[in-house]
């Protein structure tokens, strides 16, 4: 039998605007976790941010490197939310794998790819700095009053090893 | 994820199409494996082709070669394919992901490519893509640029539907 792979765990379209998207009681029968975002956010210059189970501590960290089509960047940075990418006005699709979300052994690893192709082009590494197994994602827009876009849909998928 | 078709070259040929594509999922992936027939020693692109056209697309792209990095944009969707000049039995490798294909809204893209060669002449790159049409997609064609895509050149298409367990919550 071969294994499942993307069990839809929760799903999301947003009929109006939202500040934050939260996927919580996620069960822990899963190894890993992925979380499509297609559409866009209200801002010109967003990204999204990410919290695991309300952390709101400085335990986020990243490295990236992307292209916008003619020059290349690469840096990284840390902070209370992880920075999962630009998420600006314009139509996107991001994807972020979650490694062993459930394991209490490990700190977190997200693997994120972020692509608006009238923006950038930029993969991502982040850490969350806890060994607790994650049970809540919570997902939002930089920027004060910045939101997810009316259309967008975001997806949580299980992938079982 | 479950798998819609698999295509695998008996021969060469020019494309490789996934036509009547259910529109019953929510995205899809593809992941190829492919090579030109052409004397390229390197690379060369494989266009896709959503519902056949090669209008209204547009690729934002980072790549590096050997010491070499970049940006570029252009009009197609950045997906590599290992040129025939280049190492016996070496094929690219690269994975396409297409959010909400049925939807009336243009279609972002994400594309994963990567290609092999002996010498390090081999290309690796994100891809930021997008088809700015508001039709479904049905058929979707990998194209070579060069030459034909050579024996044992394979892609296949999975469908992926989004949901809930029941358990989990959103909000």
């Amino acid at each position: 039998m071969p294994t499942n792979t993307y069990t839809p765990l929760a799903t999301i379209s947003l009929t109006g605007t939202d500040s934050e998207i939260v996927f919580s009681n996620i069960p822990n029968t899963y190894r890993d976790l992925i979380i499509i975002a297609s559409g866009q956010s209200t801002a010109a210059n967003a990204n999204i941010l990410a919290r695991f189970n309300s952390d709101s501590g400085s335990n986020y960290s990243w490295v990236y490197m992307g292209g916008d089509g003619s020059s290349t960047f690469s840096g990284s940075s840390s902070g209370t939310s992880g920075d999962w990418g630009n998420f600006p006005n314009a139509q996107s699709v991001s994807v972020f794998q979650i490694m062993d979300y459930s394991a209490t052994d490990k700190h977190k690893t997200t693997l994120v790819r972020s692509n608006t192709a009238s923006t950038y082009a930029i993969a991502y590494a982040e850490r969350w700095a806890s060994t607790t197994a994650i049970t809540s994602i919570s997902l939002t827009i930089s920027g004060s009053g910045n939101s997810f876009a009316s259309g967008t849909i975001l997806s949580l998928y299980g992938v079982i090893a | 994820m479950q798998i819609i078709e698999h295509q695998e070259l008996s021969a060469a040929q020019a494309s490789i199409t996934f036509s009547s594509i259910p529109q019953t999922f929510t995205d899809l992936l593809i992941v190829t494996s492919l090579r030109d027939s052409g004397s390229t020693n390197g690379w060369t692109n494989a266009y896709i082709r959503p519902n056949g056209l090669s209008t209204n697309l547009s690729t934002r792209v980072l790549y590096g070669f050997s010491s070499t990095v970049g940006s570029f944009s252009d009009t197609f969707i950045y997906h590599e394919t290992v040129g025939g000049g280049s190492s016996a039995n070496t094929f690219s490798n690269s994975s396409i992901y297409i959010a909400n294909y049925t939807a009336s809204a243009a279609k972002s893209i994400s594309v994963d490519t990567s290609t092999a060669n002996n010498g390090g002449n081999a290309i690796n790159a994100i891809v930021a893509g997008l088809w700015n049409s508001t039709a479904a997609i049905t058929s979707l064609s990998l194209v070579a640029e060069v030459g034909n895509f050579v024996q044992y050149s394979s892609a296949t298409l999975y469908g992926i539907t989004k949901g809930s367990d029941g358990t989990t919550v959103v909000s």
